[in-house]
């Protein structure tokens, strides 16, 4: 017998109805459509240009497309805030176009943050030439852009459509092979800025600062016309990153639909460790029910391999297909063709499942789908609502399903969908001034040009740098300039992306003739997962450091099947260098400053699995490592009388693992970029103290974040343990590393101590 | 402040209206602020003042009649004489120039590589001027006075083409990089030929040198034997530690070896072109080899054919096959079938796999396509499947389909 397929509608009643299904919703939210906000096209906007317009069924603009195109015109730098399918390339396109059109001679600089973003938006802007029909040239410029070519990018290119890491090592060190763009540059258009935070975000302002410096030799003053997804602080990161004071544009003109947000948690399975049903199997389970009504959906998962499992599940809808499956995964580095392939597909109907990792997050246009289904919290606030603005067409219904996983940070937002709602997203934080950083760019920005004596880079006052860059041999001053002297090519060694300069590579031996690096890791962390002997957890398999060559940075592991796991231990001093910013009340001590962090590796020790029995250990020999680096650290006077050192120190264990789950709420980070020490009598005051630190030589900007939101940060870790349903701790709230039965409480009755200063 | 400093100050202003002429009279200027005075002057070197920057300039001059290696610099003479009696085109040929026209150039530099920031410090140059060879060398003193040392430079050079050592991808970019960085207070870069004896050596020597670097073919090729010579990739270093603490001595060691360099390029331009030439000067059968090889590259068909057929008739074991093997090609082309397929036959026997392979597989397109003759193609056809697979361990498309399409014409 045939059932009919069921429609969206259907589905949505479906999800309502079922019971195992709706026992699962947490929270159903429905928001409801929205008009679109027009305005007839601006009088001043070139024939030709809107002619084209009107070709291509455009016939009046969004609010914010006309904000965005009278800005330009008035070359006031602005950042436009432009959820999913509003209409945002038309916001940068329209005012370079219309330049161009005006000026043949104008040039324009497109950075996308990566390859695939920048050959999608090369198509995109071509269609609109060609309807133009006006020789205008745009090139991407990048690793694959052929050499014969390159020379006439250079000449001849109006558009240039690249990114960071290309201009700061192919573009800028080479800027008199550039001359016509650098003396011509009217606008630079920034995609995708909420991307530009942290590390990358604070080399990449330096990038822009050496940009800038460059423009002004040959001549030209350009304005920054830059678009971000939602943030919180979209004017301070685009003036931060820019160095330029900005206009922003948030009068999103753009119609959406309905859209229904559902809030799904997988059933608890076993009660004592509170251990929920996988949110892979739940996502197969719901993305399924939509597939096989062809329902077009999308399915976000945090990793490729993710991925590749629940395409897996799902392709099982259509394995009796012939030819080309309509389920598709989709991940990072496809070919810009493949993508074209999937982008038709979905529009004409022939895919309509696809699969994908955050990769699409970057708005990478393939066109709209009715469902989005995340598989667990895609980490911040903003990406879930990049990621829910997949499913959604400018009109009609849509749905998206948040299905959380154990991660304490899905826990807890699965718990206060109010928060999720209502709360501004998180801050984008980047440090431009990092000395680390701005040393590294100093040297690149001699290299392009001769400092002089009064220059500065971006605000900041550099001479100090200079001076110390020329005891160092590296400059040479003469007449009070200051000139490259050196026979390397600086911006080379300097990598935009790595967080850390040293990462440990990870090197999979198991075959022979096939070595693979598997992944990378800090070497702060490697420390005590990486060391000679270390069973080393890889998306669930087991391997066995072989060997760690630290000078290198080179772990080398082998595959094994072993029924223990090893723990070292990692000794961890820190010291307080310098206070900056301090609260105080009563019993209770915030502060934000200058710390230096020792840590050394010392033993380790084989468990085993089910009975935890200790089954041998070794030494570990590696040397101290140090790090300087901005934190906050959280201390309390108060004589805690009933609670012992062990369970105090218990206590604090647990508190930092709900603090790391909660921080990324508040500042935009990966849970990596933080780290949390907690210690029961600090070498600098011998009280109970939790540090959190900037896991980047001088910090990026996020202890200082905490510090200006420590109260908010504190409250909802403590909420996090207090609704969290396990009796005694679990890795969604306090984590395994306790072994008293009391830590919870206590790492919850720590928090409220802390909290003191909060209740003024 | 005083006069001299004034003067010194207004000085590009005062000179400007008659630069050219009066540049090369620059006095010796006591002025500009170098220690060590007196050795730079004991090293025939000079101060250029232009504005408040200034560059040093060396100068040498050699009689025409100097050997270098195993030619005397008049034989540059020589070799453009005879290139303008010479019929045929080449990338290297002089025709239509005098030897005074030729521009020997060689560059020192802070870095490798291209880019910005890697300064030249030492602008050289030689050419053959009333009788002799005149050499000079631009010095960059220190960083910031880079307008002086392009002003002097470009005053200095009335030249038609470049001669360099890898000068097109690396000299002469980045002396439009730097120049673009003063440009607007400098004269125009002009434009020019360019004669690169890089590639003329690759050609030539790549197989039987393991690196053809300029000191490799001084060696090996000019018998030039440098004695107490600073190697180029110390100079960066040996110039930081100048900028640092002005002691010439190690920079006149780099204007040493720059100027061994550029006295280089003219002996090995009058080697080259006796070799392109064939001026007798004992070019071995794989230098002629490669000589033809190049004439074919570059069309010169009848020049190629005539030296593949004389190292065909001399029967030199390295040469004969494969010069064999494109005369075959040049025959096939002017139709002379008999003799093509009489060559190939023994390059068939005697060539290199590579040769063997090619030869076969013209002999199965001649029987297949002129002859008629399947099953003869067919036999080269397999023969050369067969090498191929002995060679790189499988088929060709190429000769796959040929096989096929022989198969089924055989059917039919």
């Amino acid at each position: 017998m045939l059932s009919k397929r069921k429609s969206l509608r259907e589905t949505i009643g479906w999800l309502q109805e079922e019971e195992a299904v709706c026992s699962n919703i947490i929270h159903w939210k429905t928001i409801p459509e929205k008009e679109a906000s027009t305005v007839p096209l601006p009088a001043d906007i070139a024939p030709r240009l809107a002619d084209a317009l009107k070709n291509r069924g455009i016939h009046q603009l969004y609010t914010h497309q006309l904000s965005a195109f009278e800005a330009a015109r008035n070359k006031k730098s602005f950042v436009a805030v432009t959820p999913t399918a509003s209409g945002k390339t038309l916001c940068y396109n329209l005012p370079v176009v219309q330049s161009i059109i005006n000026n043949e001679e104008a040039r324009a600089l497109y950075l996308f943050p990566t390859k695939a973003l920048a050959q999608d938006q090369k198509s995109e802007i071509n269609e609109l030439i060609q309807e133009i029909g006006l020789p205008i040239n745009s090139y991407t410029y990048d690793g694959d852009t052929p050499a014969n070519i390159r020379q006439k990018v250079r000449k001849a290119g109006q558009i240039i459509l690249t990114n960071p890491d290309m201009l700061h090592s192919a573009i800028l060190p080479h800027h008199t092979k550039w001359v016509s763009l650098f003396e011509n540059l009217t606008y630079i258009v920034i995609d995708e800025l909420h991307i530009y935070r942290g590390v990358f975000g604070s080399h990449v302002a330096n990038v822009l600062r050496r940009l800038q410096r460059i423009c002004r030799y040959y001549g030209s003053d350009p304005v920054f016309i830059c678009t971000s997804a939602t943030i919180a602080n979209p004017l301070e990161l685009a003036e931060t990153l820019t160095g330029q004071e900005m206009t922003l544009i948030d009068n999103n003109g753009a119609p959406a639909g309905r859209k229904h947000f559902v809030f799904y948690n997988p059933p608890v399975v076993n009660k004592p460790l509170n251990i929920r049903r996988s949110a892979t199997l739940e996502v197969r389970r719901l993305a399924g029910e939509m597939l096989k009504n062809k329902i077009q959906t999308i399915v976000f998962a945090r990793s490729r391999v993710r991925v590749e499992i629940i395409l897996t599940y799902l392709q099982e809808l259509v394995k009796n297909e012939l030819g080309s499956k309509s389920i598709r995964g989709y991940r990072g580095g496809y070919l810009p063709t493949q993508r074209r392939e999937i982008e038709k597909g979905l529009r004409n109907g022939e895919i309509y499942g696809v699969v994908s990792t955050n990769a699409l997050e970057l708005g990478v246009d393939i066109g709209q789908l009715q469902v989005c289904v995340m598989t667990g919290y895609p980490g911040t606030i903003a990406s879930a609502w990049q990621q829910a603005g997949r499913a959604g067409r400018r009109h009609g219904e849509s749905l998206v399903i948040m299905v959380a996983s154990s991660d304490p940070l899905d826990q807890f937002i699965i718990d206060h969908p109010d928060y999720f709602f209502k709360r501004t997203p998180e801050t984008a934080r980047i440090n431009p001034d990092n000395l680390v950083i701005l040393v590294d760019h100093l040297k690149c920005a001699a290299y392009e040009l001769p400092f002089k004596r009064g220059d500065r880079f971006g605000k900041t006052d550099i001479e100090d740098v200079l001076e110390f860059l020329t005891e160092e041999r590296v400059l040479h001053e003469n007449n009070g300039q200051w000139f490259w002297m050196n026979d390397s090519f600086p911006a080379h060694n300097i990598s935009l992306r790595s967080a850390s300069q040293e990462n440990v590579v990870i090197i999979d031996i198991s075959e022979t003739a096939n070595h693979q690096v598997i992944g990378e890791m800090d070497t702060f962390s490697a420390m005590t997962l990486l060391h000679e002997e270390a069973i080393y957890l890889h998306q669930g398999t087991q391997f066995q450091v072989e060997e760690l060559d630290w000078e290198e940075k080179k772990a080398y592991v082998r595959e094994v099947d072993v029924d223990y796991f090893t723990d070292a231990n990692l000794a961890v001093q820190l010291q307080v260098l310098e206070e900056d910013k301090r609260r105080e009340k009563e019993n209770i001590t915030f502060s934000y400053g200058d710390v230096a962090v020792h840590a050394m590796a010392t033993i380790f020790k084989k468990i085993k699995f089910d009975t935890h029995e200790n089954i041998g250990s070794g030494p570990i020999h590696l040397p101290e490592v140090e790090l300087h680096t901005n934190a906050v650290w959280m201390s309390l006077n108060d004589e805690l009388k009933n609670m012992s050192q062990d369970r105090l120190e218990n206590g604090l264990i647990g508190a930092a693992h709900a603090l790391k789950a909660i921080i990324p709420l508040f500042a935009m980070c990966d849970p990596s970029d933080i780290h949390i020490v907690p210690q029961v009598k600090a070498s600098h005051n011998e009280k109970p103290t939790i540090f959190v630190y900037d896991h980047y030589p001088g910090g990026i900007g996020l202890s200082e974040q905490v510090f200006s939101q420590l109260e908010d940060i504190l409250k909802q870790a403590a909420e996090l343990i207090h609704r969290c349903p396990c009796p005694n701790g679990c890795p969604s709230c306090i984590g395994t590393d306790t072994a008293f039965y009391s830590a919870k409480k206590d790492a919850h009755r720590l928090l409220e101590m802390f909290l003191m200063l909060g209740e003024k | 402040m005083s006069l001299s400093g004034k003067l010194q100050r207004m000085k590009r202003h005062i000179v400007r209206e008659d630069t050219q002429k009066k540049a090369i009279e620059q006095p010796s200027f006591k002025g500009a602020d170098l220690p060590y005075m007196d050795e730079w002057e004991k090293a025939g070197v000079k101060p250029y003042v232009s504005g408040d920057q200034f560059c040093l300039i060396r100068e040498v001059r050699y009689p025409l009649l100097y050997k270098h290696g195993n030619h005397q610099f008049s034989d540059v003479t020589e070799a453009v004489a005879k290139w303008n009696h010479w019929e045929g085109t080449h990338p290297l040929s002089a025709k239509g120039m005098a030897a005074s026209d030729l521009f020997f150039f060689d560059t020192e530099t802070t870095g490798l590589g291209g880019g910005a920031g890697n300064t030249i410090f030492l602008l050289g140059y030689a050419k053959v001027q009333g009788g002799e060879v005149v050499l000079r060398q631009h010095f960059l003193p220190a960083p910031g006075n880079e307008v002086a040392l392009y002003s002097s430079f470009l005053e200095q050079v009335d030249y038609t083409t470049l001669v360099t050592y890898n000068g097109k991808s690396f000299d002469w970019p980045q002396v439009k990089t730097r120049h673009t960085l003063v440009r607007e207070h400098v004269p125009k870069l002009p434009s020019f030929g360019h004669f690169d004896l890089y590639h003329a050596s690759r050609r030539l020597w790549k197989h039987s040198m393991d690196s053809v670097k300029l000191v490799n073919v001084e060696k090996e090729k000019l018998n030039i034997h440098r004695v107490e010579d600073v190697p180029g990739y110390l100079a960066p270093m040996i110039y930081f530690d100048f900028v640092e603490r002005k002691q010439p001595e190690g920079i006149l060691k780099v204007m040493h070896h720059n100027e061994l360099d550029i006295l280089t390029l003219i002996t090995l331009y009058s080697h080259l072109s006796f070799h392109i030439l064939q001026e007798g000067i004992g070019s071995t059968s794989r230098e002629r080899m490669e000589v033809a090889k190049w004439f074919d590259a570059i069309g010169e068909k009848q020049l190629s054919a005539k030296a593949y057929s004389q190292l065909v008739e001399e029967k030199h074991t390295d040469t004969q096959i494969t010069a064999s093997h494109a005369l075959a090609f040049h025959l096939k082309r002017e139709k002379e079938w008999d003799q093509a397929v009489a060559l190939w036959k023994e390059v068939c026997e005697k060539g290199t796999p590579q040769e063997r392979i090619e030869a076969h597989i013209e002999l199965s397109k001649y029987y297949e396509h002129r002859e008629k003759q399947y099953t003869d193609s067919l036999h080269h056809a397999n023969a050369a499947g067969t090498l191929h697979i002995e060679e790189n361990g499988r088929l060709v498309e190429e000769i796959d389909k040929r096989l096929k399409r022989l198969e089924k014409k055989m059917r039919k």
